[in-house]
């Protein structure tokens, strides 16, 4: 048991080396502690930090859209997505086998769902199945043991309150396309992300920056798995941890009267077509109808791909807003321009008089007027009254392309109005320099015949002609139209608002205006009109019918019935008109594709939507109006019965002094009678 | 003749002090890595531990009573029985992450790679004191030994289990350094080494293996997958800064970043917790610990024990070096716990014999 002393304690030098290393070792390995904890401290704090928090969108809800009576166009609803977030999905086959069962959809889908996102990171969530119900969103939350890295996000949907009604107007929200994100990132200043909705048309689309609102996020402290264990507010711990609450959406207040735009709608029922109603005083669009329309709450919950083709596919094509998107011949709804630059010219004057027998013969060729038989002595009321074409070929001969040019672009046409919404287009209204550089050819003296009566090169927007009507009506005031009356917040303060612009104003002679408005009153109102058909009860509308060809007929087939043809070949019947005749409020201009006949097809809307604005709007001024038309009636029966010299029925002068005169002559009745009468048949 | 009361007077409590003190520290980061898991089997755990401590301090206890020359008489009978163990465990062992380790004893589970450990340091303290007494160990010498070293190294690391295959055959180099190794030798060595880990790299590592040594050169070349557990580990340690973040606050333990984290990682964990003052503290009582052995191995008068005494301070001493620098992304992630402060019975038992062995020894010195 002796003796090995010394043989232990020659190993000295050895334990003292290993002592060493020893040290050494645990040197390095402070280092690299101090290196950790100490140099890089702050940074792998911040990964903890980013590690157990989850930064989750607090999605804003968007703006809503109001009519001008503060009815709600559209709002938000909630829609819930199941999502798989593949940074915490474990048990891959399982879970999907189980969450395949809850929402009823075959494995082989949700797995091709996560292929198609493979690429990208894997903490981005993919959407599984869009718009899932309660049921299945209270199963994935209670199972959430079972289902890790699946969860809900709720979105917000739009809906709308009339459907199709506005659908073009007020456009729709849809979600970005993954394609698009960095293009619009540019564009807007905006940091999408994917899964954000933007607006895609209308309204929507034009206001998306302020409708949107603004999301904010909130932190979450979630396990390696991805669950969320609790909200997390900035305590001690979480230093430099902010939430930032989702500032809502701003509100807009349209100047669109519900009332008058459902009439529209329901008056373009099984056509299509587009249909504008203006205030004459300030721009405001009253009512805006395209049809066909479409659903556009579809696109917010997720719109299905055969929907979209269907849209898409569609020979009608309506996704395009026909009011400002697509333009149309205006047809005789442009003889009222040539008719007040021929008067402003003196090209014609109240005395012109021609005789119309069916043609209008001009170098080798004939031109022909709509009624074969020709319309005898025509003078310039007659002329716009009944719509004859070749009182207008007559002016044709003599009026310069220019000169139509300078008139139609002073009302509006040809030229964006600059309305704000999106994907305008000018329509078109030409002249010969244009000619030249489009073509090449030298303007030929018979295409102004053909532009005189609204065809030929002249395309218009509805909206144009609208603003045309309106800026005739209120004599030569041109408004720039608008559909947004007020931006405004959740608390009602108003942020913007958008006040009547006028483009320009120009003077037209009082002379041509009389004419010109009591030509278009009698089209409505005095027999052989081509809208007599229209005359509403205390409407007093003026307006002019218009047929646009859709193509060219050969000679023989011009008196073809319309409704005979094929549907596509089928003219368009245009109407546009002003109310009420004495004192404008409304200007309306209607387009019914393959309408035929203006007065048939496209008056019945106009009249719709004017009768439904008038009885909103100017109850008592309309009650009056009826009250002097039955009075003018009873007059004209007393003036039969006891044969007293009759009043001109016809005014001669213009329908204002008409009225006036009217009026002294009516103060003059007992007003018992006249309101007893009011009860009587009227028409 | 055994007087219980003159055996306590000269009883050397320094190795139980310092690794009872090393465990208490254990057992409460034990208790805050476990604690807010919520789910599954892991809370508890420490009460668990505890129940494994008392056994192993008992169990530790009665072996520091037993005489220095039994342990050389067991030192054959030991190997043999672990080697036979490992056979077992081979044949009929659990699996547990993707390896056969443990054999069940009812309700216990055992690892036999633990036995092999003391077996192998009682076999080589044999073997080396048996030589003769100047004898520096040249590559002849090395034969003998290293082939007993070999075998079991081999069983373990075919489990799958190749820390512990490394950890023993860092043993065997570490007692054979000490019993007066030939630096030419070492040289020699040194240079096969590495020609064989190359050798071994290409042709005998399975995937995995393989896997975590390129993770551990390039751990973000996948962050999600084998590279998760080194980087959320830096995370982890990192995220302590200097004070730490206090105890039961961290959160890459409690929010399951971090796998494994009341075995492999709980150093990490204690580093998140505690900051670098606490890792230096630790450290501290482990360097107490390691020199108070090799001054206890330099200091009796036999060969046999100094070679166990530093036997014993090579499994301490490896376990806590390999497990403090693959946590903190030094070294490839290898399965090795950190003495005292990892979840686990059976190597805290293999810790609780050793302080039992390394304390007979001691009190067996001051017998003349």
């Amino acid at each position: 048991m002796f003796g090995e002393d010394d043989l232990v304690k020659s190993h000295q030098e050895r334990a003292d080396i290993i002592l060493n290393i020893i040290v050494c070792c645990f040197a390095v390995l402070l280092a690299r502690l101090w290196f950790l904890q100490i140099y890089h401290g702050k940074m792998f704090f911040n990964y903890s930090l980013e590690n157990r928090l989850r930064k989750d969108a607090v999605r804003a809800p968007r703006g809503m859209i109001f009519s001008r009576n503060n009815i709600l166009l559209t709002h938000n609803v909630p829609r819930f997505d199941a999502i798989i977030t593949p940074q915490y999905l474990e048990g891959d086959e399982e879970t999907i086998a189980y969450l395949a069962k809850v929402l009823d959809l075959p494995p082989d889908s949700i797995v091709k769902t996560l292929k198609k996102y493979q690429a990208q990171a894997k903490y981005i969530p993919i959407v599984v199945k869009k718009n899932i119900s309660r049921r299945e969103v209270a199963i994935i939350e209670t199972e959430s043991s079972k289902l890790p890295g699946v969860s809900v996000e709720t979105f917000i949907s739009r809906e709308y309150t009339d459907k199709d009604t506005g659908a073009h107007l007020l456009g729709y929200i849809s979600e970005i396309s993954q394609e698009k994100i960095p293009r619009l990132r540019d564009r807007d200043k905006y940091d999408y992300k994917q899964g954000d909705f933007i607006g895609q048309a209308g309204i929507e689309q034009q206001y998306d920056l302020e409708i949107r609102g603004e999301d904010g996020f909130q932190f979450m402290e979630v396990d390696a798995r991805g669950r969320a264990r609790r909200h997390v507010t900035s305590d001690d711990l979480y230093s430099g941890v902010d939430n930032k609450s989702a500032r809502p959406g701003k509100n807009v207040r349209l100047t669109i009267d519900r009332d008058v735009q459902l009439a529209a709608y329901h008056a373009l029922d099984g056509r299509d077509g587009a249909a504008v109603a203006l205030d004459v005083d300030s721009g405001e669009i009253i009512a805006m109808v395209s049809r066909p329309a479409y659903d556009p709450a579809n696109f917010s919950t997720g719109l299905s791909s055969n929907y979209w083709n269907q849209l898409v596919m569609d020979d009608k094509r309506p996704l395009r807003d026909r009011t400002i998107q697509e333009h149309y011949s205006p047809g005789s709804t442009f003889k009222t321009l040539t008719h007040i630059a021929a008067l402003e010219e003196g090209i014609i004057n109240e005395d012109t008089k021609i005789v119309c027998n069916g043609g209008y013969r001009m170098g080798g060729r004939v031109f022909h007027c709509w009624k074969k038989e020709g319309h005898g002595l025509v003078d310039v009321v007659k002329a716009l009254r009944e719509s004859c074409d070749v009182f207008y070929y007559s002016i044709g001969n003599k009026i310069d392309i220019d000169v139509i040019y300078k008139y139609a672009t002073l009302f509006g046409m040809g030229q964006r109005s600059g309305i704000i919404l999106p994907r305008e287009t000018s329509g078109l209204i030409p002249n010969k320099d244009w000619k030249k550089k489009r073509t090449g050819v030298e303007w030929q003296k018979g295409e102004t015949l053909s532009c005189v009566i609204g065809q030929s090169f002249i395309n218009v927007t509805p909206l144009q002609l609208a603003m045309f009507y309106g800026t005739l009506a209120n004599e030569g005031k041109l408004w720039r139209p608008h559909v947004v009356k007020e931006v405004f917040s959740n608390s009602g303060q108003i942020l913007k608002r958008i006040e009547p612009e006028m483009i320009h104003q120009f003077k037209i002679s009082r002379k041509t205006l009389d004419l010109v408005k009591q030509s278009l009153f009698e089209v409505v109102n005095q027999p052989g009109g081509t809208a007599t058909s229209q005359k509403g009860v205390g409407i007093q509308m003026a307006g002019k019918t218009g047929t646009a060809q859709v193509i060219s007929f050969s000679a023989d087939k011009i008196f073809n019935k319309c409704e005979n043809q094929e549907y596509k070949y089928r003219h368009h019947g245009l109407f546009a008109a002003y109310a009420p005749a004495g004192n404008p409020k409304i200007a309306v201009a209607v387009v019914v594709e393959h309408g035929c006949h203006g007065g048939s097809a496209a008056g019945p809307v106009a009249k719709a939507m004017i009768s439904a604005y008038m009885n909103k709007y100017y109850p008592s001024y309309q009650k009056k109006i009826i009250i002097q038309e039955q009075a003018k009636m009873n007059y004209a029966q007393l003036m039969e019965d006891n044969r007293v010299n009759p009043v001109p029925m016809v005014p001669e002068t213009n329908v204002k002094d008409y009225y006036d005169e009217l009026g002294k002559q009516v103060r003059s009745f007992s007003l018992e009678k006249s309101s007893q009468a009011q009860l009587g048949p009227v028409e | 003749m055994f007087n219980f009361k003159e055996e306590l007077r000269r009883y050397d409590y320094s190795f139980f002090g310092i690794c009872t003190a090393i465990f208490v520290i254990g057992i409460l980061n034990l208790y805050s890595a476990t604690h807010s898991q919520g789910v599954g089997h892991e809370e508890g755990l420490y009460k668990t531990q505890i129940i494994w401590f008392f056994l192993s301090w008992l169990i530790g206890a009665v072996v520091s009573f037993i005489q220095p020359k039994n342990y050389f008489r067991l030192a054959y009978p030991s190997y043999l029985l672990s080697v036979i163990l490992l056979i077992v465990v081979l044949v009929v062992g659990h699996s547990a992450l993707g390896g056969q380790r443990w054999i069940g004893f009812g309700p216990f589970k055992f690892q036999p790679s633990e036995i092999t450990k003391i077996a192998m340091v009682l076999v080589l303290a044999r073997w080396y004191s048996k030589a003769s007494p100047d004898q520096e160990i040249g590559l002849k010498e090395l034969i003998i030994p290293f082939l007993i070293s070999l075998i079991p190294a081999l069983m373990i690391i075919i489990q799958p289990d190749l820390g512990t295959g490394m950890l023993v055959l860092i043993i065997f180099f570490i007692i054979t350094f000490y019993r007066k190794l030939k630096w030419k030798t070492i040289v020699i060595l040194a240079a096969v080494a590495m020609v064989g880990a190359t050798v071994i790299y290409n042709f005998g590592l399975r995937e995995y293996q393989k896997k975590r040594i390129t993770t551990f050169i390039d751990p973000e070349y996948d962050a999600k997958g084998s590279g998760y557990n080194a980087i959320q580990s830096k995370i982890a340690i990192g995220s302590g800064q200097f004070f730490g973040k206090g105890f039961r606050r961290s959160s890459q333990g409690a929010l399951n970043y971090l796998p494994e984290n009341h075995t492999d990682f709980i150093f990490a964990i204690f580093n998140e917790e505690h900051g670098f003052v606490g890792a230096v503290f630790l450290v501290a009582l482990y360097i107490a610990l390691f020199y108070r052995l090799l001054w206890l191995a330099s200091n009796v008068n036999k060969i046999f024990d100094s070679v166990v005494v530093v036997g014993v301070l090579a499994i301490f001493f490896a376990h806590t070096i390999i497990n403090m620098s693959m946590v903190s992304g030094l070294m490839p992630i290898v399965g090795v716990p950190l003495p005292l402060m990892s979840y686990g019975g059976s190597n805290l038992l293999t810790f609780g014999i050793c302080c039992g062995v390394v304390t007979s020894i001691s009190n067996a010195r001051s017998l003349f």
